[in-house]
């Protein structure tokens, strides 16, 4: 009875029966795909436009005080000005360059950005995947059982958990478990992501990181947990109240096989576009937390090369990030589709 | 029945990995106490030093940060050093150097018998390729064209000579901050190659220099290991590693010394500054600082060729209505609201630190709203019926001040500041900005004052150079360009005398002109100097001792010019080794013990979802019976 089962029983025959012109189906992935490389394309034209906005002489800020001779200032500067249009030019023969090097960094901007990539990945997935299994799991429980004890418990819980402030919490995180208070030893350490001198390819490496990274993502994930656990319960509790449940306990199926088998197969769709759109921000980095913990994410980064600004390196980071939006969306889409039949027509 | 047998079976399968594992957790743990042990000398001695910035590169042709530069001495000598009791010049991979009677020519004299690192003869010939590369470099010259541009020739008649010619006299030739590199490794390293060379050095080949410590790994935004050079000419330092780690922001690094993670914290904010005094083991240092502030005025915006430009308010033209504004200024009222309390009242450009340089001025500004209001009477601006102080065409004293929007100190001193100007009768519009947003607008002269600071070298010239008017700025293509005036002052006689001193080659004339060029600028007033900044420095006394301070006795006791402090420190020693050594492995056993905690949990972990998925299928085979 459960809805995966019916989409691959529909779909299928109408394939066959319609196979002189495009199924619902491909027509449906094309327009999704056709409109994510469109959505693209804007996104790379409005990029070069966006930073260019911003007010600012990256030059004079990146060397006052220092003793630059001011011709040198002047040739660095005359490298970064060149006329808008040739920049446009040089920009579209390939955006993902970002228009010449880092101007703070003096490097290929993609060099710049690569070293930050896999401590954001680490920090912001291992918390979004931790925070939407135990959120949904939380959610399914409390909206089962609504107004319960577990659900009073649970939702209040994780509301004050989401309203705290990330910077608080996270100090107060790191001063009770990295520094220790009272009979709580500092067990973790102060911040970022490896002991200096330790092989990360190694087996202790591996696990050095992981005790560096147990805290941020512990945080971030308990700051996340009400984004989940409020949207399942409030769709579980949608479906609580549908007939075809009714239909299923009629049957004499046990509470928790109702539970399981039909209404939280319906109730996961909403939470599952959430953990998509989430996803693509992953990217993105989670900058309060990289800052109380001290992690080279790709949200510091962003903040660094606001400062200045560092044109090229903006324009690359969000040109990251935006395709990251955009491709988790394009997969949300498709999967939405292929788990609710009713969107694809 | 069968699901019960099951589960038993995952629970055993479980315990018995968690056995398993807790038998190999502590050979791991072990395995890493056991190689150091192994060799016969004592565990390395490591100085962990708590930054709030990551360095900008390696590459001493591309780094711009003051974290880049500390590598950077760290790893290459320069001719001539800064000593540590007084920035005074001193030798260094020079031993002696003469300036020639027609004042034509430099001659060094550099030490025998030097190596780099890798083993490759150390010579005065390293030295005349690093001053040609950057004389016929391009992107070379960024950081060090202004040290050279004064420069034709470089030339090693043999290897321990080096002759540089130079086009005017200049007091630079004794004090060039050129870093020298080794040959054999950078003429590998072409003029494109140069701009994208890293210049990280590994375990396996750490970086090719001759200073006290060369890098030996770098984790971008995380951490930098240096080890000890056994070559170093002065001798090999007494620890074997310096970390440079870096945390993003500054409670942490003050928990993390606390902790006892890092040996060194720099740069502490005030507040976390005051939380470390009194911990244990930890000694704090609020060190002087080669920084001031500024209230800047606007004072004729224009180009380098005279042509006026900007928006700026031509009342601050009027060098007495500056002056004035100076006595209404509390300088130390800032300084103790602003600062927390470290730091000095302002006066002139060149910070007191710098003892042979700084100029005490004879007729002091201080805080004196009577005196102020006079002044202003006085320079036809009484006060109008609005309480504002206006002049006789009806110009009110009524100014945009500009403060930068990511820095505390800015802000508050915004606020400060204007509270000081109103009770004198003038008014003061505050507009918060980015240092961004500020620099473009100082640029083209849209302001009327504004806040900000500026970190002085020990040769002054630079700083000087700021007030001439040949750096104001210019015009290229359309557009104006900012140059490194941001005050826009121009007095002839200011420039003469920066002639002069640029020229001068005897340090005490050079100072004597130094300091009349201090009183034409505190006289003129294009600045309010409001205060020079503290240094707050704290390190763990209870590992580390032998640091110097730079200038004696309360200067800096890091980042400092030169690299004293790291070739004189040495880890304590008390009569009993076992509580020194206690607080270093402390870290790594409590390390192993979360290794071995970590194992246990991941094992519970991966036994409960084991045992949680079996659940689940017994219950869909449950179900299917159904």
């Amino acid at each position: 009875m459960s809805v995966v089962p019916d989409v691959a029983a529909t779909a299928s025959p109408v394939r066959q029966q319609q196979h002189w012109s495009p199924s619902p189906t491909s027509r449906y992935v094309a327009r999704r795909v056709l409109a994510a490389i469109s959505t693209f394309i804007f996104v790379i034209f409005f990029n070069f436009f966006l930073f260019r906005i911003m007010p600012g002489d990256p030059i004079a800020l990146y060397t006052r005080g220092r003793n630059v001779d001011p011709i040198q200032i002047h040739e660095l500067r005359a490298r970064l000005n060149a006329p808008i249009m040739e920049q446009f030019g040089q920009y579209l023969r390939n955006p993902f360059t970002g228009n010449g090097p880092s101007v703070k960094y003096s490097a290929p901007v993609w060099e710049v950005i690569g070293p930050h990539v896999w401590p954001t990945i680490l920090l912001v997935g291992s918390a979004t995947i931790i925070a939407t299994i135990v959120g949904v799991w939380l959610g399914i429980r409390s909206g089962w059982n609504r107004g319960g004890k577990f659900d009073q418990v649970s939702t209040n819980t994780t509301l004050v958990l989401y309203s705290m402030p990330e910077f608080w919490f996270g100090m107060i995180m790191l001063i009770v478990f990295a520094v220790g208070v009272g009979p709580i030893p500092g067990l973790f350490p102060t911040g970022g992501i490896s002991t200096p001198g330790v092989d990360t390819s190694s087996v202790k490496g591996v696990l050095d990181v992981a005790w560096h990274l147990f805290l941020p993502v512990t945080t971030l994930a308990v700051i996340y947990l009400a984004e989940y656990s409020l949207i399942m319960r409030a769709s579980i509790i949608d479906e609580t109240s549908q007939d075809y449940l009714k239909t299923a306990r009629a049957k004499g199926l046990m509470d928790k096989m109702v539970r399981r088998k039909h209404a939280v197969p319906n109730a996961l769709l909403p939470t599952m576009t959430l953990v998509f759109l989430n996803l693509g921000f992953v990217v993105g980095g989670a900058i309060t937390i990289e800052f109380v913990f001290s992690i080279n994410g790709l949200g510091s980064l962003t903040v660094d090369a606001l400062s200045g600004p560092d044109v090229p390196l903006l324009q690359a980071l969000f040109l990251l990030f935006s395709g990251a939006v955009i491709f988790a969306n394009l997969v949300a889409d498709l999967l939405y589709g292929y788990f609710d039949p009713r969107v694809r027509t | 029945m069968r699901p019960k047998s099951r589960r038993t079976r995952v629970l055993a399968g479980g315990a018995g990995l968690a056995l398993a594992i807790a038998l190999i957790a502590p050979a791991i743990a072990n395995a890493d106490s056991a190689s150091p042990s192994a060799s016969p000398s004592a565990p390395p001695v490591t100085f962990t030093v708590g930054v709030t910035t990551d360095i900008d590169s390696a590459n001493p042709f591309t780094g711009i940060l003051a974290e880049s530069y500390e590598i950077y001495q760290l790893e290459y000598p320069t001719l001539t050093e800064y000593s540590a009791a007084d920035f005074g010049t001193v030798p260094g991979l020079a031993e002696s150097w003469t300036e020639s009677a027609d004042k034509t020519t430099w001659t060094y004299k550099i030490r025998a018998g030097l190596k780099w690192s890798d083993g490759v003869p150390l010579t005065a010939k390293d030295a005349a390729y690093t001053f040609n590369r950057i004389l016929n470099g391009d992107y070379e010259k960024t950081n060090f064209g202004s040290y050279v541009a004064n420069i034709t020739k470089a030339e090693a008649p043999d290897d321990t000579t080096l002759v540089l010619t130079v086009a005017k006299p200049s007091p630079i030739m004794a004090k060039l901050s050129v870093y020298i590199l080794p040959e054999h490794i950078w003429k590998s390293v072409d003029e494109n190659a140069v701009k994208s060379y890293k210049n990280e050095g590994t375990e396996a080949v750490p970086t090719v220099g001759a200073g006290p410590f060369l890098m030996i790994e770098r984790r971008v935004g995380q951490f930098i290991r240096m080890k000890a050079n056994p070559d170093f000419w002065r001798g090999k330092p007494a620890v074997d590693e310096v970390v440079f780690k870096v945390y993003k922001n500054g409670d942490a690094l003050g928990q993390a010394l606390k902790k006892g993670e890092i040996d060194f914290a720099d740069s502490l904010e005030a507040n976390v500054f005051r939380s470390l005094e009194g911990a244990p083991g930890v000694t704090t240092v609020q060190a002087v600082y080669s920084g001031f502030s500024e209230l800047a005025f606007n004072t004729g915006a224009a180009l380098d060729d005279g042509t006026a430009i900007g928006d700026g308010n031509p009342l601050l033209k009027d060098k007495s209505l500056r002056q004035a504004l100076g006595w209404a200024i509390d300088r130390q009222v800032i300084v103790n609201k602003v600062l927390g309390g470290g730091g000095t009242a302002g006066s002139t450009i060149i910070p007191p630190l710098y003892a042979s340089l700084h100029l005490d001025p004879a007729n002091p500004v201080g805080y004196d709203p009577a005196k102020a209001k006079t002044l202003l009477d006085a320079a036809g601006y009484p006060v109008g019926a609005d309480g504002i102080r206006a002049n006789a065409n009806g110009d009110r004293l009524s100014f945009r001040l500009f403060v930068r929007s990511d820095s505390a100190e800015s802000k508050k001193s915004g606020e400060f500041l204007k509270g000081f100007l109103n009770a004198v009768g003038v008014e003061v519009n505050v507009k918060v900005m980015s240092s961004d947003a500020l620099t473009e607008i100082i640029g083209q002269g849209n302001f009327d004052m504004f806040e900000w600071g500026w970190v002085v070298e020990p040769d002054p010239n630079y700083q000087l150079s700021t007030f001439i008017c040949a750096n104001r700025s210019y015009k290229d293509a359309g557009s104006i360009l900012a140059n490194l005036s941001d005050s826009f002052y121009c007095n002839p006689a200011y420039d003469a005398l920066f002639e002069q001193q640029s020229t001068e080659t005897n340090v005490d004339k050079r100072a004597a002109l130094v300091k009349q060029m201090q009183q034409m600028l505190y006289d003129d007033a294009p600045y309010v100097v409001t205060y020079y900044y503290p240094n707050y420095e704290a390190y763990r006394s209870d590992r580390f001792e032998g640091l110097v301070p730079q200038p004696n006795p309360d200067g800096a006791l890091l980042f400092q010019y030169g690299t004293w402090s790291y070739e004189s420190l040495r880890p304590v020693t008390t009569i009993s080794p076992g509580p020194s050594n206690e607080p270093t492995n402390q870290g790594s056993s409590s390390l192993n013990w979360i290794l071995i905690g970590g194992l246990a949990a991941l094992v519970i972990i991966v036994v409960v979802v084991g045992v949680t998925l079996r659940r689940g299928r017994e219950n869909d085979m449950n179900s299917n019976e159904e």
